[in-house]
């Protein structure tokens, strides 16, 4: 890495911390939002932008995580602390049984079929109201306890929170594609059967990296549910992971930082456009178009012609 | 090419034994009870029309998909039900048809990645990239360096592959291949389209690898590389092995001939 | 007897789908996602034409058709021929047309359902007329296409073209032809489709989802199989899921068709009548 985005980083992470002692608590609350999406698209970009087949379904991740995580401290009456942990390795086990036979599927399939599974998650969590509550949603769902005399149904404590949690996970994400296992994820991508003939087991990578990247999409939901306090499976919508999808490519696949950018700007983007709802998926999808269409590589691709490189 | 035929005169141990290897696909027969054995050291030469099942033969022993019926043993193990992962763990090296590279990675970083089953320290200080790691990874780049150099693209290291002439992704498929240390290695067509120039340049190399104690399996159409530099020659055809023997005695032989001519002519 | 029949004109609209779908993935290698919006925009058109035009409804569905090809060209000249072989990013685009048309539809119309004025009063063994008129269409339309892709020289070149992608142009026809048949053959399938379920179901901006999700299904368990495989696989899964929606529970009358395909690709990974 060279001096300059180390830099950038250290600013953005210092603007990070300062807002919340700077900013009205909309911008609080549209920043929270975007870091969780940031969490959401960095995971996402594990899974499609360095290891290759193309998901559909993050969405449904973030939602099975956090309805899981309501559901443990609502039913059984479980600390946000221990449910937490327990959510994420949850979701990644649950993405691993489904995962091992969908990821031998490949291509054009495997992205079909992750589209049936988010709108069977999202379909489930409709239909399962002994559980779920269904279209009438979950509520009353407690913020974490406090731990050290910090209150965490404070927006300022919350926004801390999910900062905290999102640069440990973007940091984990970072030393995860830098490492060994990282340059195997992008050697699949780049040519699965090669891969294979220099002995790296792809069918155990695919999932690790589904799995993880569902795992993380699970700690999400649950910062999500404790956060917000109130779940409705629209939320987990087909839709959101078209988003997710969106926010990725427009920052750019396979570099972790141009989807955490892209989060960032397509969440802002979004409440922009609040006025006018009715255009805000439709300015979103003529934005994937336009991104198709000009620069595959998005934000980042832009930024990498402007520095001359590649 | 004098020494060479002393090594087979030695009856140097089998590495590779192909034991009546029959593959279906649909109703249709792609190997038929193919018997091959492999000796130390040796370069054999697959030849055959199109068609004739070679490639077949390479994606079973690489564990690519699995036979029919039949076996494969390989330094006296049994490679059948492998996938193709562990038969490169089991040191079997391939390179394939079309230049399979990985095209947007520069040189080093193809061979470099190459050396993913050599590491050894455990993935979760890979994870922390510990002081451990960090060393094993320089001797990886070391080792990359080296293979680099014993291949001659030592010179274009930081090229990226995609922009490689033909004659240079062909010595960097096979780069790639060594860095997996091969014991035995399965090169398909690694000379096919290439210039007289580079395919000398490709089989001096070839010859290069097979003196450090490689095996080496071709399956090229190229006659005169196949003549000049195999020690012995198969011939398949329709599925079945209708041939086998030195190059000179492949180059009499009138069922090859004929085979070839039929098909070709 | 009653659900048998019930799945079978669900199914018989699934499979009229399925057939553009199978026909586009085949040719264009692209899982065409854009054609569950030419479904839910169809239907407003035929709608449109009988409520505000005043014409008959065999006019609705030829202006279902009509607009159906229209738009899927529209896709195919503009959009998914510039990606032709990188089929990631015609799917990626695909998705793009479906969720912009999904909100444009919504934004146009509002998610307010509309009813189609009913027709053709009566019924006949329990099915109304109505219903039986949909089977109906729906098997002329099976009919005409086997026909188109059997008999016509361009039928020919599209059953080359899904072999081997060279092969259309063996036959002297320019595969940018190709694609640009098979898609507006595509986008008059779902169209048609789109308009015959409006008299049953309501007309809304998602209707397309469901339709869109069981054709996809029905064209990966068919495994790119004839035109004979894809009717028989819309009509098994209509028939499957009424009778799960009849005796099992009907909440996951949907997720059905996920499991089951689930359950087969993890079997048979090519379909069930399959070569890819």
């Amino acid at each position: 890495m060279f001096g300059a985005s180390r830099v950038a980083i250290a600013v953005s992470i210092i603007i990070l911390i300062l807002i919340p002692q700077l900013a009205s608590n909309y911008v609080i609350y549209v920043v929270i939002l975007a870091m969780l999406y940031a969490i959401l698209t960095a995971s996402y970009d594990l899974l499609t932008g360095y290891t290759g087949p193309l998901s559909f379904c993050h969405a449904a991740f973030y939602g099975l995580g956090a309805y899981t995580s309501a559901i443990l401290t609502l039913r059984t009456g479980m600390s946000f602390w221990l449910a937490f942990p327990i959510t994420g390795v949850w979701v990644f086990l649950f993405a691993a049984a489904v995962g091992y036979p969908a990821l031998k599927i490949r291509g054009h399939y495997f992205a079909v079929t992750t589209f049936f599974f988010g709108h069977f998650v999202y379909l489930f969590l409709l239909n399962s109201r002994k559980l779920t509550n269904g279209p009438l949603g979950l509520r009353g769902i407690r913020p974490p306890d406090s731990i050290l005399g910090i209150d965490f149904s404070s927006l300022n404590a919350s926004y801390y929170l999910v900062l905290f949690f999102g640069v440990l996970i973007v940091v984990f994400l970072h030393l995860f594609v830098k490492s060994r296992i990282g340059r195997a994820l992008v050697s699949i991508r780049e040519n699965e059967d090669l891969a294979e003939s220099i002995g790296i087991n792809t069918s155990f990578y695919k999932v690790l990296a589904f799995s993880i990247s569902a795992g993380l999409a699970g700690m999400a939901g649950s910062l999500f549910a404790h956060f917000f306090r109130l779940l409705h499976p629209s939320t987990f919508a087909w839709m959101i992971s078209e988003m997710i999808v969106i926010m990725a490519l427009v920052g750019g696949l396979g570099t972790l930082i141009g989807p955490i950018i892209g989060a960032g700007l397509v969440t802002f983007f979004l409440e922009l456009v609040r006025p006018a709802p009715e255009l805000r998926f439709i300015l979103l999808s003529i934005m994937l178009i336009l991104v198709l269409l000009f620069e595959p590589k998005g934000l980042m691709g832009i930024f990498w012609r402007i520095r001359g490189e590649k | 090419m004098a020494s060479d035929t002393k090594m087979i005169e030695k009856k140097s141990k089998k590495v590779l034994e192909v034991r009546k290897l029959t593959k279906h696909f649909g109703g249709l027969a792609a190997l038929n009870d193919v018997d091959l054995d492999v000796s130390e050291s040796e370069i054999l030469g697959i030849i055959g029309p199109n068609g004739a099942g070679k490639s077949t033969l390479f994606n079973i022993i690489a564990g690519f998909f699995p036979p029919t019926s039949g076996t494969v043993m390989f330094k006296g193990k049994e490679l059948t039900g492998l996938r193709a992962d562990q038969v490169a763990h089991q040191g079997i090296g391939r390179t394939f048809q079309a230049s399979t590279l990985f095209k947007q990675f520069t040189v080093f970083d193809n061979v470099f990645n190459a050396f993913h089953m050599h590491y050894r320290q455990p993935p979760w200080k890979a994870l922390l990239h510990t002081r451990a790691v960090r060393q094993e990874e320089g001797t990886m780049k070391q080792k990359a360096m080296e293979i680099l150099n014993f291949t001659g693209l030592a010179s274009q290291k930081d090229k990226l592959a995609e922009n490689l002439s033909s004659g240079y992704q062909k010595i960097l498929a096979i780069s790639i291949a060594l860095a997996t240390n091969p014991k035995l290695l399965l090169l398909d067509e690694p000379v096919t389209t290439l210039s007289p120039h580079m395919v000398e340049a490709v089989m001096g190399l070839v010859t290069k690898v097979r003196d450090t104690g490689t095996t080496v399996l071709i399956i090229e159409h190229n006659m005169k590389a196949i003549m000049d530099y195999c020690d012995r020659i198969a011939v398949l055809a329709y599925g079945s092995k209708i041939a086998e023997g030195l190059p000179r005695e492949i180059g009499e032989n009138k069922e090859v001939v004929e085979a070839y001519l039929g098909v070709m002519g | 007897m009653l659900q048998i029949g019930n799945g079978l004109i669900i199914g018989s609209i699934y499979a009229l789908v399925a057939l553009g779908i199978n026909v586009i993935w085949s040719i264009a290698d692209v899982p065409d996602f854009s054609q569950g919006s030419i479904f839910v925009v169809s239907a407003y058109i035929g709608y449109f034409t009988v409520t505000w035009v005043k014409l008959p409804f065999v006019l609705a569905l030829l202006a279902g058709m009509c607009v159906g090809s229209l738009m899927a060209f529209t896709f195919e000249r503009f959009l998914y021929r510039r990606w032709r072989g990188a089929g990631r990013v015609q799917l990626l685009c695909a998705i793009a047309l479906f969720f912009l048309w999904s909100n444009v539809v919504n934004a146009l119309w509002t998610a307010k359902a509309k009813i189609f004025p009913a027709y053709l009063k009566g019924s006949l063994l329990g099915f109304s007329y109505m219903r039986l008129v949909v089977v109906a269409v729906a098997v002329i339309l099976f009919v005409l296409v086997y026909i188109f892709i059997m008999k016509t020289k361009i039928g020919k070149a599209i059953r080359a073209a899904s072999q081997e992608s060279e092969a259309a142009q063996v036959l002297g026809i320019n595969i940018n032809t190709v694609n640009s048949v098979v898609f507006m053959l595509g986008g008059a399938l779902s169209g048609a489709a789109g308009v015959l379920v409006s008299p049953l179901y309501a007309i809304f901006p998602t209707m397309g989802d469901l339709p869109l999700l069981k054709a996809l299904v029905v064209v990966i368990l068919g495994g790119f199989g004839t035109v004979g495989g894809v009717l028989i696989c819309g009509l098994g899964l209509g028939v499957l899921e009424a009778l799960g929606a009849g005796y099992l529970s009907s909440a996951y009358q949907h997720g059905y068709a996920f499991i089951i395909l689930i359950v087969v690709l993890t079997f048979l990974p090519k379909g069930l009548f399959g070569k890819m």
